[in-house]
């Protein structure tokens, strides 16, 4: 019971589930005003580390997968050692003055400067654990790697959260794979991607994932970090947001 | 100090629900620092010195009576206190299983929320342990409950070079924090010596020995700094400590958690704070082998700065590399150097 507690509390307490419940301090740690959504243009697109143009010759394209990096793809270890990990300074003579606990882990992930943090649990262990989790999401939501609209097949990682209806979602690919389960950001960034080479228009993104548009549409509000998102990119578009 | 731990609670059953309905928390709701005189104690040590984590769950409870319970408890907190609520989780997930049964009765559950939340006895006291350093640490009333400062001390071990064939001294082990923590990333041939004068947190520290199964790895001896460690003497390659080095006039100021429930004798560090410190400075180079490793937590800037020019200039001869070394908040927390 109180384990379920716990469980429950902590999903109310993650920016994940609900950003507008968030203390201010974690809100304003968390996005950073000059990071907030850097990844809206090509050029500006926070996910390359180089200076390379869009994709136009052979050797470009093979070299695709090392331009955009793919973060979520990384291990944990891998990730982490591009992060910062720092706890929460605290104010006043510390050591045997004081009884508080600190176990609370800020990541700060160098190549795109996204922060994430976690402070609900007792271990730094968990909260580090949490923390890049939370990473993860918000690498996701954030980070857009350009889209050759001309010869794209949507990768695996979207197929796997798309509806079972989906026409160009064959058998193997397996259950569809809800917000919560880990595997849920690999597909989300990339499904924000889609949405976003083809101007925010979900209509078009259902074409391509061989949906119809209400469908595709309760897919993204089914989740409130991508509906912020994606509603958020349509509106950087001049389009009305999704409800 | 010791009276503290021992003293036994009783509690009056039928008031407790009275005492639980929510009302203006001015203690609770106070600043961090201590009122000049403490509130009447009325939380002492429980009468089992168990540490409720540790307890059996031998207590079935209704899961809406668990419900109730938390909602009561969670109305006892300050708007200004939000941090209880997480205590409050922590505590229930401390406190009872899955399958609804607690290790304690409720309405002991109720007075132990109640001596946080009113007398702030600290959080780590109520559930019998602390998180700290990758370890859960069982702590009582009488012993130093371990601080988060405190862990950069192990990062400290682990870059001396062969440490893990040494043998190791943490002196005021208090709840042996340092020494299981440091034993578990020992060698085979790595020993840890704890120390304490405290007749408790020498049960204490035997105790997380024994949890983490380290009885081959760390042995507790019972009295004061080096002096039950007469036969290693020049044999150690590294001496801890976390000595008391608060300066004895800053004590009426500490926060209540901390200057109304933690032991004096691991706070108290006389006139300037240094009284311990000096003393184990003293003791360092006849202690360690040559080459050997040493590092203290200090008061912070004042306290590490004067050690280090007073080991540098007093014991040149001595000691070698000895520096501060900054903790997380940027004090200078700790005081490190190495024998000749």
């Amino acid at each position: 019971m109180a384990r379920a507690l716990l469980r429950i509390t902590t999903r109310c307490c993650s920016p994940l589930y609900a950003p507008s419940s968030l203390p201010s301090r974690l809100r304003s740690h968390g996005l950073p005003p000059t990071l907030r959504f850097p990844s809206l243009s090509f050029s500006a697109s926070a996910a390359s580390t180089s200076s390379h143009g869009p994709s136009s010759g052979k050797e470009e394209e093979e070299d695709d997968q090392g331009k955009y990096e793919n973060y979520l793809g990384m291990t944990d270890d891998e990730l982490m050692a591009q992060c910062d990990m720092g706890t929460f300074k605290s104010s006043g003579p510390g050591g045997q003055h004081r009884n508080k606990r600190e176990s609370a882990v800020r990541l700060r992930h160098h190549p795109t400067g996204i922060v994430a943090q976690a402070v609900e649990d007792r271990s730094q262990h968990k909260n580090r654990s949490s923390a890049l989790s939370r990473l993860r999401t918000l690498i996701a939501l954030k980070v857009r790697r350009p889209i050759n609209l001309d010869n794209y097949t949507p990768p695996v990682e979207l197929l796997q959260i798309l509806p079972l209806k989906s026409t160009i979602r064959s058998k193997d690919v397996g259950s569809q794979i809800g917000p919560n389960n880990i595997k849920f950001s690999p597909g989300m960034q990339a499904l924000l991607d889609l949405l976003f080479a083809v101007e925010g228009s979900v209509s078009e993104a259902a074409k391509i994932l061989g949906l119809s548009t209400g469908a595709l549409s309760r897919l993204i509000l089914s989740d409130d970090s991508l509906r912020a998102a994606a509603n958020e990119l349509r509106a950087s578009k001049g389009l009305k947001p999704l409800r | 100090m010791l009276s503290l731990s021992a003293r036994p609670i009783l509690l009056p059953k039928p008031r407790l629900r009275r005492l639980l309905l929510p009302r203006p928390l001015s203690a609770a709701t106070a600043s961090a620092l201590t009122p000049p005189t403490p509130r009447t104690p009325t939380t002492a040590a429980p009468a089992d010195p168990t540490p409720l984590f540790l307890r059996p769950p031998t207590h079935p409870v209704p899961p809406a009576a668990l419900e109730a319970f938390r909602r009561r408890a969670a109305a006892l907190v300050p708007p200004s206190a939000p941090h209880l609520h997480r205590h409050l989780r922590w505590f229930l997930a401390d406190a009872s299983t899955p399958d609804h049964l607690l290790r304690a009765p409720l309405d002991e559950l109720e007075a132990l929320w109640l001596a946080h939340v009113r007398d702030r006895r600290p959080f780590q006291y109520v559930v019998g342990n602390e998180h700290w350093g990758g370890l859960v640490v069982a702590v009582r009333d009488g012993v130093l409950i371990p601080r988060p400062e405190t862990e950069a001390v192990l990062d400290m071990v682990r870059a001396v070079q062969g440490f893990e064939g040494g043998w190791w001294a943490d002196l005021g082990t208090g709840s042996g924090a340092i020494a299981v923590a440091v034993a578990r990333m020992l060698g085979p041939h790595g020993r840890v010596f704890a120390t304490d004068v405290s007749e408790v947190a020498v049960q204490v520290a035997r105790l997380n020995v024994q949890r983490y199964g380290l009885q081959d790895k760390v042995e507790i001896r019972h009295g004061s700094w080096f002096e039950p460690l007469e036969e290693v003497k020049g044999k150690l390659m590294g001496v801890i400590s976390n000595p008391p080095y608060i300066p004895t006039g800053d004590l009426p100021g500490l926060q209540p958690e901390v200057g109304w429930h933690e032991p004096k004798l691991a706070l108290d560090g006389g006139k300037d704070g240094l009284d311990h410190l000096l003393h184990i400075c003293e003791g360092l180079s006849s202690a360690l082998k040559p080459g050997g490793f040493f590092v203290f937590e200090t008061n912070g800037n004042k306290q590490s700065e004067f050690l280090v020019d007073f080991i540098s200039t007093k014991w040149s001869s001595s000691f070698r590399n000895v520096e501060a070394v900054l903790d997380f908040a940027d004090i200078k927390r700790f005081v490190r150097g190495y024998r000749r």
